[in-house]
């Protein structure tokens, strides 16, 4: 049985009403599981503490964040990210931020001593938190934070991140690191923020070959996603022989997101996230913690969401959804809600279709070339 | 971007009076393609490696010797930039005569040297990113204030521009592309549109559309 962590505080880490990360999200998704009737016992997480923090971040840097306040401008450290247009600061971000990693941690706990094969941290995934910066929403990076719990447990960590951004804060804390694999799968950053995760960033020392990336044309569709994430992750995973996969569920790569431009759908999602699950028996005897992440459409965002918490609990996938939270949630948000788990079939009109899956599958192809030397140490 | 923000110094030089052989030694030890030659501590021309190739090439009909002196072969006198040029200076100069250095000289004094591979450096680093940060693309009548206006625009949403980008892409439109120190790129391209600039990426509309 998987075990999933939440703790209700996590709704105070909120930018304000504007800002699209919002805990509306987490609200909606445990709402609907709660009228799908699905049984979800959540373990409530401890803050994480200033060590575990520095694991990762410096301590400057953590004071910096527990010393900002809303209402004094003078607190906001914009070198460090904090006051900025994606991270304003808000009222104890410090507590609210060291709770989702906590969260994570607790998560990564649970996984480490094996008490459960899964667990599923119903929050965090903050990939885009650096060492002394604050960036794209991202105040700590609970997922390095857990990063570093299981490589203390001697565990080899491969970290998986199929958020539509590129997961440069775990990357770039993890860059020399030879037992902690990771690998991004995003829209090209050629646009996108945060700007990285280029093909031929591959690691650094006896790092090299164990930070891996595949950046993705815009209007990519489910087809070509799943091409390149069979051509990749396998046998990056095969390579590597983790012992846990540490997985990042952003859900923005869906197409109606509105912060970039992948077009999965949500039974693209649903084909991955088995994927993801059938892999962890191959690799890891089952073993891994899972974090959601971005997602800004909630409308699809909770929905893949729900689609990979039943999937992990065996649960039959409703098709409609219940009556009562559709009828709840299109009021609260003034929005039409999709009425079904699944979106409806699409079409999408896109003229170059055929050029970007090849594009794609020649990124992919390309990755493996450049790896190779580093895998098989002929330099 | 001048050219003592990206040249190389200190440099490694040839003198005249060396033998070939000795400065193809040199540049294989050192892992440098071209090298200023000096006489009597000032500049008097440039080898590379290319010149002793070519020079040393059994397929000439009279090769030099290793024993030889660069002074022989080396290309004089020399084309150079100084230290404050601007960069597109010192990379025109190298277009119009085919060359893949600069030696930098300020006064009589050589302060370092510019290669082709610079010159790509800086193009990496004018157009790569440092900090994490998003990108649009525009398209601009090639009029005044235009710049300012987009700018203006970007500022009014929020919006920290960290680099700009621009080249003409015809007779009256300019082509801008700019970072910004945000995730929430759509909603700046939404703004941009609304104040009537023509933005190229990312889509304003919905994705599906
Ligand atoms: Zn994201």
């Amino acid at each position: 049985m998987p075990s999933f962590t939440f703790h209700p505080d996590y709704y105070r880490y909120y930018f304000g009403p504007e800002h699209p990360f919002s805990p509306v999200r987490q609200e909606m998704l445990l709402s609907l599981l709660e009228a799908l009737e699905v049984p979800l016992p959540l373990d409530e997480p401890a803050p994480a503490s200033r060590e575990a923090l520095c694991t990762v971040h410096a301590p400057a840097f953590v004071d910096a964040v527990a010393q900002a306040a809303p209402d004094d401008p003078t607190t906001h450290d914009t070198a460090k990210g904090l006051g900025t247009a994606d991270v304003p600061v808000f009222e104890d971000m410090h507590d609210a931020a060291r709770l989702l990693v906590g969260g994570t941690l607790h998560a990564a706990q649970a996984v480490a001593s094996g008490q459960t094969p899964k667990a599923l941290q119903l929050g965090g995934g903050l990939h885009h938190g650096h060492a002394a910066l604050a960036s794209g929403f991202c105040v700590y990076n609970d997922l390095s934070v857990a990063i570093h719990h299981l490589r203390a447990e001697g565990l080899r960590v491969a970290y998986l991140d199929v958020d539509v951004h590129h997961g440069d804060g775990v990357q770039a804390l993890h860059y020399d690191d030879p037992d902690v694999l990771t690998l991004s799968l995003h829209e090209t950053g050629r646009y996108l923020f945060p700007g990285t995760g280029r093909v031929h960033e591959l690691g650094r020392d006896a790092g090299k070959g164990y930070s891996l990336n595949v950046p993705l044309e815009p209007f990519t569709e489910d087809d070509s996603y799943l091409d390149v994430f069979e051509r990749v992750v396998p046998y990056a995973l095969d390579h590597f022989q983790p012992d846990v996969l540490l997985v990042q569920c952003g859900a923005d790569a869906h197409f109606s997101d509105p912060l970039a431009d992948l077009l999965l759908t949500t039974q693209g999602f649903e084909r991955l996230f088995r994927r993801i699950l059938a892999l962890t028996d191959e690799y890891t005897d089952g073993r891994a913690v899972l974090t959601l992440g971005g997602g800004y459409a909630p409308d699809a965002t909770v929905r893949i969401w729900a689609l990979l918490i039943l999937l992990l609990q065996n649960h039959p996938l409703p098709d409609a959804l219940p009556a009562d939270w559709l009828a709840t949630w299109s009021e609260q948000l003034d929005a039409t809600l999709t009425p079904t788990l699944h979106d409806a079939p699409q079409a999408f009109d896109i003229p170059r279709r055929d050029t970007i899956a090849a594009q794609n599958t020649q990124v992919s192809k390309r990755l493996l070339e450049l790896v190779a030397p580093a895998w098989y140490q002929a330099w | 971007m001048l050219v003592q923000d990206l040249m190389q110094a200190p440099v490694h030089t040839a003198t005249a009076d060396q033998s070939l052989g000795a400065v193809y030694a040199f540049m294989q030890n050192q892992q440098v393609r071209h090298l200023p030659v000096l006489r009597d501590d000032r500049l008097v021309g440039v080898i590379t490696d290319r010149d002793l190739r070519l020079a040393t090439s059994q397929l000439r009909s009279d090769p030099f010797d290793p024993t030889d002196a660069v002074a022989d072969v080396m290309s004089q006198p020399p084309h150079t930039a100084g230290p404050l040029d601007p960069i597109e200076e010192a990379a025109r100069l190298m277009r119009q005569h085919a060359i893949g250095c600069l030696p930098v000289v300020d006064g009589e004094i050589l302060v370092g040297i510019v290669t082709g591979t610079d010159l790509l450096d800086a193009l990496m680093r004018l157009t790569g990113i440092s900090k994490p940060g998003g990108r649009l693309e525009v398209r601009l009548p090639d009029e005044t204030g235009q710049l300012a206006r987009l700018t203006a625009t970007v500022a009014r949403q929020g919006g920290n521009i960290r680099s700009v980008l621009s080249y003409s892409e015809s007779a009256n439109a300019l082509r801008v592309l700019f970072q910004v120190d945000t995730i929430k790129t759509r909603a700046l391209a939404r703004a941009l549109h609304a104040e009537g600039i023509d933005v190229l990426w990312p889509p304003i509309g919905p994705p599906t559309a």
